[in-house]
């Protein structure tokens, strides 16, 4: 055996020992690999007849080199693998979401950056890194241990069966879209509405309505009690627009337009209210220690935290004001060039 | 991503796809002479179904394993090779895949004319 030969055979060993190393460790392991090898020599000899002379190491790593990198080699042979299959799939990713976007960013948003934000002492730089670096770890620790559980859970259960079990009569009725306010929902809506409207009215005498045990030692600041009166009247105006609604069944374009106004409404009061914590003299503008309270170091921290998550609170409810407002337009300006669309066919036919 | 581009890789996808049934077929049928891998990779590509290493040997395995394979490692020219040759449950399953095949191959006959027209 000549010397470019041994060296052909040396780089062919070299390949299977790196897709040997990819392969997972099992007794069909050795078997993939004699076999491969004696695809990749009787290649070698093919060609090498073609030729007519013994390959150089470019003709060599050439023929290695389409056969693909051992990792991609190595992946092909042996079994399929994942972690999640496509049956549990949907449902990790669900869950996933759920977690991740509705439950574990709520939390950091309103609770742990309020809490990082007194912690530091007012730096607000420093609470939102610090909130976003705990956010990022939270993520990934939720994250990986949801993937976990839904590995072991496909490990386990490999066959779990419900899919052949499922019945077909159980499935949910089809959403029905609604174009008009149903009777129940204008009732609900409207019950709801004078229910509000009396638990506004009744906060002044009964603070506890809105801050439970802690109205013993907390009380609203001025700037609630400047806002009010506005709140009070966006809540007459629901009631009255869910009355209307109630009554009127037949002004289709009612609801669409009224609530919009009231969309718009509650945007201008949410703009002054956080124009006038802005400026407002105090650090706590929504509530304050009651006086006379007994004390009150001890509650200078919670009354700081709960500044902070009311603050938060008010700029996601604008945030969200102004997405309900904008779609709010888009539905009633649909709703009103369906109308002319409409009236414009009566027309026609009219005509004819 | 342009939309050549992307209607390229759907239709590679597509391709890969319908290639992947027949190819069982076209390795059963030629198994029905026994050769080993590398013979059976030419003779695939050299009736234009070109299949690369990693494709057909855990076919090979994955057709053994349902019993319409049968194997046997052997020396030949001083080398030894897995030789594969159909079973006889092989043979069966092969005879009802042509025919499926055949009836499929109408199907879509009748199909196409019913369109042209």
């Amino acid at each position: 055996m000549n010397d470019i030969s041994s060296r052909n055979i040396d780089l062919v060993d070299r390949y299977l020992q790196a897709v040997r190393f990819w392969l997972p460790k099992t007794h069909r392991q050795d078997d993939l690999i004699a076999e491969l090898g004696e695809d990749l020599r009787s290649q070698i000899d093919d060609k090498e007849t073609e030729l007519g002379h013994t390959l150089d190491k470019v003709e060599m790593a050439a023929i290695l080199r389409r056969c693909g990198s051992p990792m991609m080699v190595a992946s092909r042979l042996g079994p399929q693998r994942h972690l999640i299959g496509p049956a549990l799939f949907p449902i990790y990713e669900f869950v996933l979401k759920m977690v991740l976007l509705w439950i574990l960013i709520p939390v950091f948003i309103f609770i742990v950056g309020p809490v990082n934000l007194v912690d530091g002492g007012g730096n607000w730089p420093s609470a939102i890194l610090r909130t976003f670096s705990n956010l990022w770890s939270g993520l990934f620790i939720a994250a990986g241990t949801i993937t976990l559980v839904f590995a072991i859970v496909e490990r386990t259960s490999a066959h779990l069966g419900d899919e052949c079990n499922w019945d077909p009569l159980k499935l949910p009725p089809v959403r029905k879209q609604e174009r008009k306010p149903s009777l129940l929902k204008g009732a609900c809506e409207f019950g709801f509405s004078i229910f509000g409207v009396i638990w506004l009215l009744l906060v002044p005498a009964y603070p506890f309505l809105v801050l439970g045990p802690a109205a013993a030692f907390l009380k609203a600041a001025p700037l609630l009690h400047t806002f009010y009166l506005p709140f009070v009247l966006i809540g007459v105006f629901a009631l009255a627009r869910s009355g209307f609604t109630l009554a009127r069944p037949q002004w289709t374009w009612f609801p669409l337009a009224s609530q919009l106004l009231q969309s718009v409404f509650t945007l201008i009061v949410l703009n002054y209210m956080i124009k006038a914590i802005g400026n407002a003299p105090s650090t706590h503008p929504f509530v304050m220690l009651r006086d006379g309270v007994q004390s009150p170091a001890n509650y200078v921290k919670l009354v700081a935290i709960v500044n902070i998550s009311l603050l938060v609170s008010v700029v996601f409810t604008w945030i969200g004001a102004c997405i309900a407002a904008l779609q709010q337009t888009w539905a009633f300006l649909r709703y009103l060039r369906a109308r002319d669309a409409a009236l414009e066919r009566i027309a026609s036919i009219g005509v004819r | 991503m342009t939309n050549g581009t992307a209607n390229l890789e759907v239709l590679e996808n597509l391709k890969l796809e319908l290639r992947r049934g027949c190819l069982i077929v076209a390795v059963l049928a030629q198994l029905r002479t026994e050769q080993y891998g590398y013979t059976l990779r030419k003779a695939l590509a050299d009736d234009g179904l070109a299949i690369d290493e990693g494709t057909l040997y855990p076919l090979l395995r994955r057709l053994e394993t349902q019993g319409l394979l049968v194997s046997q490692w052997r020396e030949e020219d001083k080398r030894n090779k897995r030789f594969y040759r159909l079973s006889g449950d092989g043979e069966v399953t092969l005879q009802q895949l042509l025919a499926e095949w055949e009836s499929i191959n109408a199907s879509l006959k009748n199909i196409l004319q019913e369109a042209s027209l």
